[in-house]
């Protein structure tokens, strides 16, 4: 049994939860349908973005140079840093530097993936999840469930529950409302109070310089009015030629993650304002690697929307926490395998193959095809599941010549009607724990064709021969 | 060698043969009436208060009118009289902390996400977003269709903070229920000159 399917059981148990789950997060996806139904030219702005991407990361050095020669040349400090430890140290080194004690933080998958603030801890720095979802699950000590939708799978009676003992909100209140409110005073005295901002970044422009950010509570805009210090971190792949490119990604991100025309903000950072300082970190982290691997090179097109997750049928009835990486659903998987295939092969078979997210992604990513090819790389990579490789032996020799095949067939049928239903649905057959295998019908396929359809069929074909040289 | 070195080589290295960027390949939507559409999706999509200013009518009337409880109202606008603090003349941003209404000038807006471009052009951009409700001024006549048209815009680049800001602040992360007034404005105003 994979990880995914163990963790999933756990999910699963809760059934009226997992229909609860499965629903919100379509109702995010049905939000997306009607979004690109609204705009005429939908599929040929994802064809542009697909397109502008290809380019963009078949010239990533010469795009990435020329944001750092114009960053620098607004005032931003640029650093590169080679992956997760190179990061950690060189945003602790400038939080240092500026004796940070308390950092703000707007969400970045990628402080996430670096494991940034348990590192900053360590070293005695308070870093403050300043977005509600994020702020929700750093209290509750456990890692977002979505990328987009941190806290999509906690209910509003367990934030109730949190808040009271957290923030001291009044017992038993769990409306929506009262307790963003709630967090909102909570916050804002941090915002008041940080010593240093920190921003993801979602588009770097690299004919200006300039970077931005999208959120819809303005959190990263309140992080960044108020410290004299201000940390961006981006992963390479996020530098997107110019604003012609930027109009593209800006019409489509909200769209595919939310289904909003656009976030409240979508706010542009080009200069540094009086007395404040700016740096920005561009993390490579495996990114360049990826670039090098022909079949799944494409997972740097990604906007982190999130919508694969959102329209994924295992996703959205299994939850995140039943991946075994930190980013969930069908992008999760793959970028998983991309960072460490004997850690996350678990997550491939969180897959029906339906290709659904391959449909919804704004940068055309084919994200499940990509799955697809994992499973077929498992074996080379040594990771194939020995149950899986036995029955695929059996299968082979079963269907390995006529004469075993249908030795196969009467035996099936025969073991149909005597096996114990015990047996038929013992542990070891996963697919009838939940379904009734169907019934054998009377005769094989094979029986109906010799007795009735052969004959009807080359009837058929000489119908069609004839007809179609009448036409012409 | 450094990191960043390290880091382009391992890209020019590994990067596939380069992908032509093409055309755009498509005519982006646009609206008959674009000023009208405008003002439906500021309340529709955004959320917002939308006012065509009326002859005879000044900004002052309409914000005296919208929020007649407020004490604080910022603005370094010489058109609103009303303001009782010149931002300014504020040394720290945290000084803004308990301002009622902000006001500033929007550059140009968006008809099709209801969201208006706004180059900070105020001592501190904290005004933006720290202020209970948001008042944005902008002349009826900068209206663009769509992100293409906004971004192509002569003189686009030219800010040092800006924001396309839809409407007031907002979040669905208690149970996709939405709530307006997460961290910044609980209210915004646009009113069309």
């Amino acid at each position: 049994m994979s990880s995914h399917s163990k963790a999933a059981e756990k999910f699963i148990a809760d059934r009226p939860r997992t229909d609860w789950h499965n629903q919100a997060l379509w109702f995010v996806r049905q939000k997306r349908d009607n979004m690109a139904r609204s705009i005429p030219e939908w599929e040929a702005l994802r064809e542009a973005a697909a397109r502008t991407k290809m380019h963009t990361i078949t010239h990533l050095a010469y795009y990435l140079e020329m944001f750092e020669r114009n960053a620098t040349a607004n005032g931003i400090h640029v650093h590169w840093a080679k992956d997760a430890l190179e990061h950690n140290e060189t945003v602790y080194n400038i939080l240092k530097e500026h004796g940070v004690k308390h950092l703000v933080k707007s969400k970045s998958m990628l402080a996430e993936e670096c494991g940034l603030s348990p590192y900053l801890e360590e070293r005695g720095i308070e870093a403050v999840e300043s977005d509600l979802g994020e702020r929700i699950m750093q209290l509750m000590h456990q890692p977002p469930s979505h990328i987009v939708l941190p806290a999509i799978h906690v209910k509003r009676q367990e934030v109730g529950e949190l808040f009271e003992r957290e923030l001291g909100t009044e017992h038993g209140n769990s409306d929506p409302t009262y307790l963003t409110h709630a967090a909102r005073e909570h916050l804002r005295d941090k915002f008041l109070h940080a010593d240093a901002a920190m921003t993801g970044v979602n588009f770097a422009v690299a004919s200006s310089g300039a970077f931005v950010v999208c959120t819809n509570e303005g959190n990263a805009d309140m992080g960044t009015s108020f410290p004299k210090l201000h940390i961006a971190i981006m992963g390479l792949e996020k530098v997107i030629p110019d604003y012609d490119a930027l109009a593209i990604y800006h019409r489509l991100l909200a769209r595919s993650a939310t289904g909003q025309h656009s976030t409240t903000y979508t706010s542009h950072y080009k200069r540094p304002v009086e007395g404040q300082e700016m740096h920005i970190v561009i993390v490579d982290n495996g990114r360049s690697k990826i670039l090098g691997n022909p079949v799944h090179r494409n997972m740097l097109r990604c906007l982190r929307c999130g919508s694969c997750m959102n329209t994924c049928p295992v996703y959205r009835r299994s939850g995140g926490y039943s991946y075994s990486y930190f980013i969930p659903g069908p992008l999760g998987i793959n970028l998983g395998m991309l960072a460490d295939p004997k850690q996350y092969s678990g997550n491939v078979s969180a897959c029906s193959l339906c290709m659904s997210c391959s449909n919804v992604c704004p940068v055309k990513i084919d994200l499940g095809e990509q799955i697809y090819s994992w499973r077929q790389e498992l074996d080379t990579l040594g990771l194939a599941n020995p149950v899986k490789k036995g029955i695929v032996k059996v299968l082979n020799t079963a269907l390995g010549s006529p004469g075993m095949f249908h030795f196969c067939i009467k035996a099936g049928r025969l073991g149909e009607k005597i096996s114990p239903r015990g047996l038929l649905y013992c542990g070891a057959n996963a697919w009838g724990r939940s379904r009734e295998l169907p019934e054998f019908t009377a005769r094989t396929f094979e029986q109906i064709w010799k007795e009735e359809l052969s004959s009807t069929a080359s009837c058929n074909t000489e119908t069609a021969r004839k007809g179609s040289s009448t036409n012409i | 060698m450094t990191s960043k070195d390290t880091i382009l080589e391992a890209l020019k290295a590994n990067s596939p043969a380069p992908v032509e960027r093409g055309p755009l390949g498509f005519t982006p939507m646009t609206f008959q009436d674009p000023l009208a559409k405008f003002q439906e999706n500021v309340v529709s999509i955004a959320a917002a208060k939308c006012f065509l200013l009326q002859d005879g009518e000044s900004v002052d009337d309409i914000i005296r009118r919208v929020y007649p409880d407020a004490k604080r109202i910022a603005s370094n606008l010489p058109e609103v009289t009303c303001a009782t603090v010149n931002p300014d003349g504020l040394d720290d941003p945290r000084q803004l902390a308990g301002t009622d209404v902000g006001v500033v000038r929007g550059e140009f807006g968006v008809v099709e996400n209801g969201a208006i471009w706004i180059p900070r052009a105020v001592r501190h951009k904290a005004l933006m977003f720290i202020s209970e409700a948001l008042v944005i001024l902008l002349d009826r006549r900068n209206i663009v269709n769509n992100m293409h048209e906004a971004y192509a815009r002569p003189g686009f680049d030219d800010y040092e903070f800006g924001s396309f800001i839809a409407g007031p602040s907002k979040t669905a992360d208690i149970e996709q229920a939405l709530v307006i007034g997460a961290h910044g404005p609980r209210d915004v105003t646009v009113i069309l000159l």
